[in-house]
């Protein structure tokens, strides 16, 4: 158990060291090398983080969906411990897209926030995740709260979608994507030296995230452990 | 404020906030480690008292 707990943590280090590095190229990349926007001008270097932000949540809330519909299936608590764990880096990751946006969108718009479809879905989609974390906490029957966690975990995931077609089912101010888009491939519509520093910094968020939710999957096992032995410790 | 205020504004936020959730993750998990051991060395002291 030692030595397995050694190699996972070896494994942990590695991998908060590689997001390490990944997270310091991004960095320069996005901050030096990557050219001004002709159109938006520096500003645009918020995208570097915006882009990478969602696409660790939407990750994250997959994640959520995988976990949740298995504990629903076969009742297993590391399957709630995942869906639990990955819903906290989630709900952190699509706050910060909700004030990277925010931020953004003050010097091109000309406004903090507007009601537009796809900023309103994804707040939305932040809500309902808060919920899902506040569930957590109010019930007190840990079965009863995983499994009503989990069914909404499922729904929430279902706002994802919504979320990116939006901009093509609704009139709204938000652009249309510029990376996921069925007609380009990113190449051809984004700088080569923008698509680096995208590229970089959306790697260094996904080994980031896995580092966090490697510690968080593991504090979720050591608090499980914890409840089970008051349990027993009591009765 | 210039565009670069908000470009820094922005990686300031974000940055700031992952390293704050990074170090509230850690002293969580240091927590748990210590009531873990608490709770594993009063069993074997239990487990030892009833021998």
């Amino acid at each position: 158990m030692g030595e397995f707990s050694n190699s996972s943590g070896k494994r942990k280090g590695y991998l908060g060291a590689l997001a390490l590095i990944a997270i310091l190229f991004g960095l320069y990349w996005g901050l030096l090398q990557a050219p001004a926007d002709a159109f938006q001008g520096e500003v645009q270097r918020i995208m570097y983080l915006h882009i990478p932000s969602i696409l660790t949540a939407y990750l994250s809330f997959f994640l959520v969906f995988v976990g949740s519909c298995l504990y629903l299936w076969k009742r297993e608590k590391r399957d709630d411990i995942l869906a639990y764990s990955a819903a906290e880096i989630g709900v952190l990751f699509t706050a910060l897209t909700i004030v990277e946006g925010s931020i953004w969108g003050k010097p091109t718009w000309g406004v903090w926030w507007t009601w537009d479809a796809r900023l309103t879905l994804t707040a939305i989609l932040l809500l309902i995740f808060v919920g899902y974390l506040m569930l957590r906490s109010l019930i007190e029957e840990e079965s009863r709260a995983a499994a009503s966690a989990a069914v909404l975990g499922i729904i929430g995931f279902l706002d994802i979608p919504l979320i990116h077609m939006s901009v093509y089912w609704w009139r709204t101010l938000h652009q249309p994507p510029s990376i996921l888009r069925p007609d380009k491939a990113p190449w051809e519509n984004i700088h080569p030296a923008m698509l680096t520093a995208l590229a970089i910094n959306f790697v260094a968020f996904v080994l980031l995230y896995f580092y966090l939710l490697s510690h968080r999957f593991r504090l979720g096992e050591m608090l499980e452990e914890i409840r089970t032995r008051k349990l027993r410790r009591d009765t | 404020m210039g565009p670069w205020g908000f470009v820094l504004l922005a990686y300031g936020i974000v940055w700031g906030a992952i390293v704050l959730y990074s170090l509230s993750l850690r002293r969580r998990y240091r927590r748990a480690e210590e009531e873990l051991v608490r709770l594993r060395e009063s069993e074997a002291g239990q487990i030892r008292a009833q021998k």
